[in-house]
């Protein structure tokens, strides 16, 4: 999982110059394990020597974490894009479009008790709105006939409501399998599980059910931001360092929830 | 007696208007970096749009608007952060010349992206006296997502005397702040070697030509 998973759903993602909206994509494939590999990265992490310029970005594991951009990059090459290649021949562009959306609709009670959680009362209804008329007549989610509407589509995770009630991020983290993170984010993702109330409905094969959602949107997300990964490898001059600000500079504006950024926030020019 | 509310209102009402003034000075001043933003940027799109010139003079008449619309010396310099201040005149000016060689090319090959598409200025914050940001949304007349439209703002500065962009953000992400990110990192992992960063910008803008 090298790419960082932020394209922007729904829209086609070579028409994109950089991985743009919502690393929530990228938070929900990586739940499960997120604690856990955030505290083993902490540790792996703990002796290296630090330098002036991994202070100054706030990446004190910078040695380990361009190793673990490596290995995710073998990862990546090897497993997960030959995967991705086959459901590209195998399933056509709308089969792949109806698997999003599907995909999409499941994680929007998640969406939902973080939009409660961080009093977005309005986005509350939208994420309501959204699930009601995309299961109903959108059958069961693949297909998108809120976005018709003009219901809006975002996406909230325990990382942003953490954010939204003044926790930090913590220094910069390049988890193994997930991509960038950060503690806060990391911790998120763990939460998130917690808060997805369909995984307190419990029946014979819910733990198939839940290895295969987490399998499918591993390959959505890959088959989504393909091109756009690729557009940033060859166009960046450091590549480690164009993830790690581009997913800094995308989580900022997801918390901000697209809001407009505060003038003062900005640099001097 | 009797005139006393009508006086009250009439205070507060010349009270309301002179507020109203004072609120909308900064709206007003933005005006001309938002009617900057919304000739340029249709220009550009317009060239790319245009189907009567062939590549290579799109490529050339695109290059000659972007330098014309921003301010290529300043954004490199803002790039190289910290390694700004120990670098040579000499080494600042080879950068700065292998910088404007890459930046046109990547931004080209961004821009292209963008054809067919229209822009509409939504608004503008004034950051001081000479610095805003103007909104804008990006039209894409094909998408039938139904999503709302990409957000594109543009950082335009007026200290120079005529306005110029000097950094733009698509959906949150500011292009010179990832290039300033990517640049003192790759710095950071070469021992500051200027000359490193150079070659590789040179390498960079020729593969993006070359395609």
């Amino acid at each position: 999982m090298e790419g960082t998973g932020l394209d922007r759903p729904g829209k086609k993602p070579e028409n994109l110059p950089f991985p743009l909206t919502r690393a929530r994509k990228s938070m929900r494939v990586s739940r499960a394990l997120g604690l856990g590999i955030c505290g083993l990265a902490l540790t792996a992490c703990a002796s290296a020597p630090m330098t002036p310029e991994m202070i100054a970005n706030n990446d004190p594991y910078e040695a380990t974490n361009r190793e673990t951009l490596k290995f995710n990059g073998k990862i990546d090459r090897y497993f997960v894009i030959p995967t991705v290649a086959l459901y590209f021949v195998l399933v056509p562009e709308g089969g792949r479009r109806s698997v999003h959306h599907f995909l999409e609709n499941l994680t929007l009670p998640t969406t939902f008790v973080n939009d409660m959680l961080q009093g977005e009362m309005k986005r509350g209804s939208q994420t309501v709105a959204r699930f009601l008329v995309n299961s109903t007549i959108g059958f069961g989610g693949f297909l998108d006939p809120a976005s018709k509407m003009k219901i809006p589509d975002h996406g909230e995770d325990f990382g942003q409501t953490l954010a939204t009630w003044g926790v930090g991020e913590g220094p910069y983290l390049m988890l193994p399998f997930f991509g960038p993170s950060n503690p806060r984010d990391a911790f998120g993702l763990g939460a998130d599980v917690a808060l997805d109330p369909t995984n307190y409905i419990h029946y014979k094969q819910h733990l198939w059910w839940f290895a295969g959602q987490k399998y499918f949107t591993i390959l959505d997300l890959r088959a989504q931001t393909y091109t756009t990964v690729q557009g940033i490898q060859r166009s960046s001059v450091d590549y480690y360092a164009s993830l790690r600000s581009l997913y800094r500079q995308l989580r900022e504006n997801a918390i901000r929830n697209g809001r407009a950024v505060k003038s003062e926030d900005l640099p001097d020019f | 007696m009797r005139f006393q509310p009508i006086l009250r209102r009439t205070f507060l009402a010349t009270l309301l208007s002179l507020s109203a003034a004072f609120v909308a000075r900064p709206a007003l001043a933005a005006s001309p970096a938002e009617d900057f933003v919304q000739t340029n940027i249709h220009k550009g799109l317009e060239l790319l749009n245009n189907k009567q010139l062939s590549s290579d003079q799109r490529r050339t008449q695109f290059e000659g608007f972007l330098l014309g619309l921003t301010d290529m010396k300043r954004i490199a310099d803002f790039t190289l952060g910290q390694y700004r201040r120990t670098a040579s005149p000499q080494d600042l000016a080879a950068f700065e010349s292998a910088f404007q060689n890459y930046a046109v090319a990547v931004y080209q090959s961004y821009f292209a992206k963008y054809a067919g598409q229209s822009l509409k200025v939504t608004g503008s914050q004034q950051r001081s006296g000479d610095d805003f940001i103007v909104a804008t949304q990006l039209i894409d007349p094909n998408d039938k997502s139904g999503q709302p439209p990409l957000e594109v703002d543009f950082r335009v500065r007026t200290d120079s005397g005529k306005p110029v962009v000097v950094d733009f953000s698509v959906a949150g992400i500011w292009l010179a702040l990832e290039e300033r990110d990517q640049f003192t990192a790759f710095l950071g992992q070469n021992n500051g070697n200027i000359h490193t960063l150079i070659a590789h910008l040179s390498d960079l803008a020729k593969q993006f030509r070359g395609n």
